[in-house]
């Protein structure tokens, strides 16, 4: 089995990945999968400026190298 | 919005304060649904963050309409809220360089079964947005939500495909446009469909 470490952000966005791995069919293709969930922002200074928003919002996992795949 | 709110269309929407998530998909959506109505500088996004806090300012009134997706759009409306646009949006697979094209290919064959198995039986799975916990914590305040609440046509899953160069094309040149993406980067840069090959869902 090859492990896969994925970024799950929201259940909306990744359903067939959650689907996929409840029902074996990561298993089925040779691939343990496991989950890791994207970092929330919380509670975060309203602004009217995109500029003064990181665009990494979550997905810090991914920046940090921790998982190999994410979706948005 | 609410259901109290005066606004029955996005054209009554200027200068009031929409909440979305900056560089998101609702930040996105929100830009291409009111721009059709309002000029930009009548346009109002103000970046609430994460779905939960979006769904909370409409709730308290700190703001007069959000951008959300599901399963905050159901619980919404069935506190009474009304949508007054609705869109969709092009999702990414983003892998990092040290996924090979064999993983990335099973990886996509076992999402293509999901897939289908959720279109053939969306409300089975609905358990899992309702559920997620982010969502279950705040829902639980205001009475949840069922199954049987969904309106199943926003249910939209489909195979991934590679995006095409005029996807590409098309969006770089519109986040330009609204200064999202500076011009000194290149369309051909920001997309690599080298292991994005389709997969058939019965291989």
């Amino acid at each position: 089995m090859k492990k896969v470490v994925s970024e799950i952000n929201g259940a909306i966005f990744s359903l067939p990945w959650m689907v996929a791995k409840d029902e074996g069919l990561f298993a089925a293709e040779g691939i343990e999968m496991e989950f890791v969930t994207a970092v929330s922002s919380g509670q975060v200074a309203h602004t009217e400026n995109p500029e003064e928003v990181n665009p990494i919002l979550g997905h810090v996992a991914f920046e940090d190298a921790k998982v190999s795949i994410y979706r948005a | 919005m609410r259901g109290d709110s005066p606004h029955y269309y996005p054209g009554t929407l200027g200068n009031k304060p929409v909440a979305v998530q900056f560089h998101a998909g609702s930040h996105y959506v929100a830009l291409r649904l009111l721009s059709g109505y309002l000029p930009e500088e009548k346009i109002k996004l103000v970046h609430y963050g994460s779905p939960q806090y979006r769904f909370e300012a409409l709730m308290n009134g700190e703001v007069d309409a959000a951008a959300l997706m599901e399963p905050w759009i159901t619980l919404a409306e069935k506190l009474g809220c009304r949508p007054v646009c609705e869109g969709h949006y092009l999702g990414a697979e983003n892998a990092s360089d040290n996924m090979d094209e064999e993983t990335f290919t099973a990886i996509n064959r076992a999402v293509v079964k999901a897939v289908d198995m959720i279109n053939a039986d969306k409300r089975k799975y609905l358990h899992y947005l309702i559920d997620e916990p982010r969502f279950a914590s705040v829902a639980v305040k205001y009475g949840s939500i069922t199954p049987e609440d969904f309106h199943l046509s926003r249910i939209r899953y489909s195979y991934n495909t590679p995006y095409n160069d005029e996807i590409v094309e098309d969006t770089y040149h519109w986040m330009v446009r609204w200064g999202l993406l500076t011009d000194a980067a290149c369309s051909a840069d920001l997309v690599d469909n080298r292991i994005a090959e389709p997969v058939p869902a019965d291989d």
